[in-house]
């Protein structure tokens, strides 16, 4: 009799202890998704720098572990607005609108990081004959002024007088832009010149904000710059990341024009005339100036590059979208690691010689 | 044992089972998946709509702008707005995941929060 009771005191005991250890088990397995064995895609989203939209996507345990990582490239990416910016001064700071104002004038004092891009812009202005210029300022800020104005006033809107541009382009040799690398400044000899950084500074700072994220440990990370887009590492299970590429035709049924897988350390940056543009009369301008014409380049609706550096995919997207079809195919297929993709108005697709092998299957 | 002990044990196994069984449940409807759009006006939440439900909405912000978005058949979508580019009417209605619409110069942004995955994780603009 004592013996029974003591077996079924004890059972029920033994059962008590299974109740609570199946909740246990189910609570622990509730907050999972707050904070446990698995890590979780997140997305942060910033409208706050170089004028677009940014998005981070990462994977952590907690969403405060993400908030973390998000900010620490977010502030990188802030420092990197401010130094680059044209258009806006920054107390303590000099900056490319401090050497543009100081023009004719005197040589500017400026961080390394400002000497590092303009260098890396003249690089590219080399590598691509002068198809993408970041000494086309004079040019490119009459433009702006005419796409503004437009923009606002879409009743009224014209087109920049040919003679002013071509007065403008007198102004916009590169070699004007003097470098001292010794007294880190950088003087701009025409009076007349300045720098407009729109086709590479994006790129360029993505590039060292990921060299910087992946120097502190982070991995699984994509950013995106106002469609500048590289990433680090892969997904969080080991797959690529994937990227769509924008339909340049905004009226298409389909969104995307084409998905591509990318790995570690690529970059993809598209540029179109679907991005910033202006209506005169019923014709689309862009904003992509063709340094040749000193009008906007119609050829492509889009050109995207794909690539290591995304500086480099940058500046490349731009001179592309400048070049013909045949001059920039022998650029592309030169260039090791380099691939491009060409859509026309009527949405036909053409590939440089190992693009394909990108596309999602 | 008694009778009255297997009685015991019965009901006790029962009972763990069932909670066993609600908790699992409640904790499937609590991370679920119903789709949400969810708006923000420069980064404060400004409201948070279903996704399966048809809707329009009209956001006045204080300086005379708005953005009209509309929900219709699981997508959302800006179909109207005062700012001047108009990118956010021309952006292709959303429905995945942690798909958005930003107009830049309104900082109105809608954001999928929940619901289908896509299999893309960026894209070019």
């Amino acid at each position: 009799m004592n013996k029974f009771k003591t077996a079924s005191v004890m059972l029920i005991v033994l059962l008590i202890v299974f109740i609570l250890a199946v909740q246990a088990g189910i609570l622990a397995g509730s907050s999972k998704t707050g904070a446990s064995a698995e890590k979780t895609k997140y997305t942060a989203t910033f409208l706050d720098i170089f004028d677009t939209r940014t998005e981070i996507v990462g994977y952590a345990y907690t969403e405060d572990e993400f908030s973390e990582q998000a900010a620490l490239i977010k502030e990188r990416l802030v420092f990197y607005n401010n130094l680059y910016d044209i258009y806006n001064d920054y107390e303590g700071v000099n900056n490319i609108k401090t050497i543009n104002d100081n023009a004719g004038k005197e040589p500017v004092k400026v961080d390394q990081e400002i000497i590092d891009l303009l260098k890396f812009s003249k690089d590219m202005y080399e590598l691509t004959d002068g198809k993408t210029n970041i000494a086309m300022g004079a040019v490119l800020s009459i433009w702006h002024d005419y796409r503004e104005y437009g923009t606002n006033n879409p009743e009224r809107a014209t087109l920049p007088d040919i003679d002013e541009l071509k007065a403008a382009a007198n102004h916009i040799n590169i070699d004007n832009m003097i470098i001292d690398e010794e007294a880190c400044t950088v003087y701009l000899k025409d009076p007349e010149m300045s720098l407009d950084v729109g086709s590479t500074a994006k790129g360029y700072a993505v590039q060292k904000v990921m060299e910087y994220a992946k120097a502190q440990g982070m991995d699984n990370i994509l950013l995106s710059l106002g469609g500048n887009i590289s990433g680090l590492g892969t997904r969080i299970d080991g797959t690529s990341f994937r990227i769509a590429i924008q339909n340049p035709d905004l009226d298409s049924d389909e969104e995307y024009i084409e998905k591509v897988d990318i790995t570690d350390g690529q970059c993809v940056v598209s540029s179109g005339d679907y991005q910033r543009y202006y209506y005169v009369d019923g014709k689309l301008y862009c904003h992509i100036i063709n340094p040749d014409t000193l009008f906007p380049s119609e050829e492509f609706a889009a050109v995207s590059v794909i690539t290591n550096d995304s500086g480099t995919a940058d500046a490349l997207s731009t001179a592309l979208y400048n070049m013909s079809l045949e001059e920039g195919m022998e650029l592309v297929n030169n260039l090791e690691d380099v691939e491009a993709m060409w859509v026309y108005h009527d949405g036909t697709k053409v590939y440089s010689d190992h693009f394909e092998e990108s596309i999602a299957k | 044992m008694k009778r009255n002990d297997i009685i015991l044990i019965i009901t006790i196994l029962v009972i763990t089972c069932v909670s066993v069984v609600f908790m699992w449940f409640h904790q499937r409807s609590a991370t679920g998946s119903a789709a949400k759009v969810v708006v923000t006006i420069d980064g404060e939440e400004y409201g948070s709509y279903p996704l399966n439900k048809d809707y329009t909405e009209t956001i006045e912000l204080s300086d005379g702008s708005y953005n009209i978005f509309t929900i219709k058949d699981g997508y959302a979508s800006v179909t109207e707005a005062s700012c001047p580019d108009q990118i956010c009417v021309n952006h292709f209605h959303i429905h995945y995941a942690g798909e958005t619409i930003v107009c830049l110069p309104n900082k109105v942004v809608l954001e999928i929060v929940g619901g289908e995955e896509d299999d893309v994780d960026g894209a070019t603009h």
